[in-house]
């Protein structure tokens, strides 16, 4: 309940200060960024390079898609994103092929690595935000923030009011006890800090490293051992759009001589979670919700 | 007195890696967790670590120089890329990554030979380090370049696996590592007494009676052999190859016969101790065993060269 609390109010603290600076087509608007960078951004913004591929999805859902100009590499979803033309990576953005796409405004991860490319972008007069999207209650947040600027507010305000009732609503409580495997030599485990965390929980399964608070983390096999959670749960970005439980080719836990110490990996109980639903926070996530618990359910 | 209070660092050294961990173990006798994870950890921890130490105490005598380690020679370098392609490419299944470093450590190591050999029929020490620097830039380059075109997951994945790290130990990975280690100590260790006379400079080897040639070979093949094992093992594990023949000098004098088999016994239970502490000190997460042969062995080896200078 405390966590929902915190959520509610994170998201409540949050609100993008948007507060209009003139009625023109062509006027901009004052807003404040992640990184508490108060910028004038073009309203509304009509040519969008986005450099996540959370936030082309969440472009897209905004009804955006059209303005975008450029993406990552990365940026696979939806599958029309596919159209826009790709800038280079997010990290360590490339500055000159990012002008080169003429666009009034750039959407940027926030990272260490993308702070000198925001400060670059400035300098040649292209508005640049820097948004951290990496948790349930930043998908809200950055909806409304960005539904003005290059959808609907109406679009924006939607998605955030249907994430502030996923935070307003008691998770349920946890039917089964997971392990969310991100690399199998050395082992690196999700941690309570991550986003598949808090939708595990929403579906009904407790990730049983919550206690760590980063996203992920390099952990001893005998502590996932000694856990002992019931699934295995990695996210398979090969294709697909279905929570699987493999009944051969399974995962490459399965394979590790020194994983067999871990009962699940012993009974094969793994449970495969599509990178298109679950790879990032995204406005889907009550269907992967549904689907993670629809997932757990059919595997009991 | 000091073989006995080396020996028994050693065992001192395994029961602690396989008593203490980051879960408490009820019933040691039959806890998977102390028969399929410490256990084998600890004894590939022990020939990893013991493998470093005695082809670093045989190659710093071999190119006469006290910067060398295991890894100077070009071979972290070779092996980082095999490992680095094997994760950009996806190669499936649990030996890919090993086998892949193990292989780009040999290819590294064929291309340092014959680059020292270019000079004429016997292996030139000098072209030995310069080559061996060269090929490891080289190596480094693409791999980085590889790196940077990875994503990002896969990017963090290969810089983990290139620190260094024993979670990958089984019984499978121990047993292949019996079977192929002696060989090479064998061949260091009766290369004792022509190593001895070879560190007085290969001219005065030569009318001692030694075949340098010969010697320089056999040397530099099987250190690099237990080299390119223990990277396939666990990874680039810094500092123990250079440490530990440090250390062993210091306490042993340089005679090779006590040197080398002292290199070993202290190279294993360097790395054990290392970690051990890189299991417990952050559980239940895991630092990264290189990272804590550096923070042990670096002011360790700044005391020996204070000592050293001060006379």
């Amino acid at each position: 309940m405390r966590i929902v609390l915190l959520v509610a109010l994170s998201l409540a603290a949050c609100r993008p200060a948007d507060h209009r600076s003139g009625g023109a087509a062509s006027a901009s608007r004052s807003v404040t960024d992640d990184a508490g960078r108060t910028v004038q951004v073009p309203f509304p913004a009509t040519r969008v390079v986005s450099l996540a591929p959370s936030l082309t999805e969440l472009v897209f859902a905004l009804g955006g898609g059209s303005r975008l100009v450029g993406r990552t590499t990365w940026c696979k979803y939806p599958p029309a994103a596919a159209r826009v033309p790709v800038v280079g990576d997010g990290l360590s953005p490339n500055v000159e092929a990012i002008a080169a796409r003429r666009p009034d405004l750039v959407l940027l991860y926030q990272s260490p690595l993308t702070e000198a490319a925001a400060r670059q972008l400035t300098q040649l007069g292209i508005a640049a935000l820097i948004l951290r999207h990496d948790r349930l209650s930043d998908v809200g947040r950055t909806a409304r923030l960005l539904g003005p600027l290059v959808g609907g507010p109406a679009a924006g305000d939607s998605i955030g009011q249907i994430f502030d009732s996923i935070a307003a609503s008691p998770p349920p409580p946890a039917q089964t006890r997971v392990v969310f495997v991100a690399w199998d030599d050395p082992p690196i485990v999700l941690g309570g800090g991550s986003y598949l965390t808090e939708v595990a929980r929403l579906g009904g399964a407790d990730n049983v490293f919550h206690d760590l608070a980063a996203a992920s983390a390099t952990v001893s096999l005998e502590t996932i051992a000694a856990r002992d959670p019931d699934w295995v749960v990695v996210v398979d970005d090969s294709g697909g759009d279905s929570v699987r439980v493999p009944h051969s080719a399974y995962p490459p836990p399965a394979d590790r001589p020194e994983w067999q110490v871990v009962r699940a990996v012993r009974q094969r109980r793994f449970l495969v979670l599509p990178g298109a639903l679950f790879g990032r926070p995204s406005p889907a996530t009550p269907r992967a919700v549904a689907a993670l618990r629809r997932g757990l359910e059919a595997a009991r | 007195m000091r073989w006995s209070a080396l020996v028994g660092l050693a065992v001192a050294a395994l029961l602690a890696a396989v008593w203490l961990g980051p879960t408490p173990v009820t019933d040691y006798l039959h806890s998977p967790i102390v028969w399929q994870l410490r256990l084998p950890r600890a004894l590939l921890g022990f020939l990893v670590g013991g493998s470093l130490g005695l082809a670093g105490a045989s190659l710093q005598s071999l190119v006469r120089n006290p910067l060398a380690d295991p890894f100077l020679l070009g071979l972290s370098g070779g092996a980082s890329l095999g490992a680095v392609i094997a994760i950009a490419f996806h190669l499936p299944g649990p030996w890919a990554l090993p086998l892949a470093a193990f292989g780009g450590a040999l290819l590294a190591m064929g291309l340092v030979f014959r680059l020292a050999l270019a000079g004429g029929a016997e292996l030139d020490p000098r072209v030995l380090l310069l080559g061996g620097v060269a090929v490891g830039a080289f190596a480094g380059a693409v791999t980085t370049a590889i790196v940077s075109l990875a994503d990002a997951t896969e990017l963090r994945n290969a810089y983990l696996w290139l620190w260094g790290g024993l979670s990958a130990a089984s019984w499978q990975a121990v047993l292949v590592l019996c079977l192929y280690v002696p060989l090479p100590i064998v061949v260091l260790l009766a290369a004792a007494g022509s190593l001895d006379l070879l560190v007085l400079g290969e001219e005065p080897a030569r009318y001692l009676g030694a075949d340098v040639s010969r010697v320089k070979t056999r040397v530099y093949v099987a250190a690099s052999l237990l080299t390119a094992a223990a990277v396939a093992a666990a990874g680039v594990i810094g500092f123990v190859g250079l440490i530990v023949p440090h250390l062993g000098r210091a306490l042993w004098g340089p005679r090779h016969r006590a040197l080398l088999p002292a290199s070993l016994l202290a190279g294993g239970a360097l790395l054990v101790g290392a970690d051990t502490l890189a299991r417990l000190v952050v559980a239940p997460r895991e630092l990264p065993v290189g990272i804590v042969t550096a923070l042990v062995g670096v002011p360790f080896f700044v005391l020996l060269l204070r000592r050293w200078t001060a006379y």
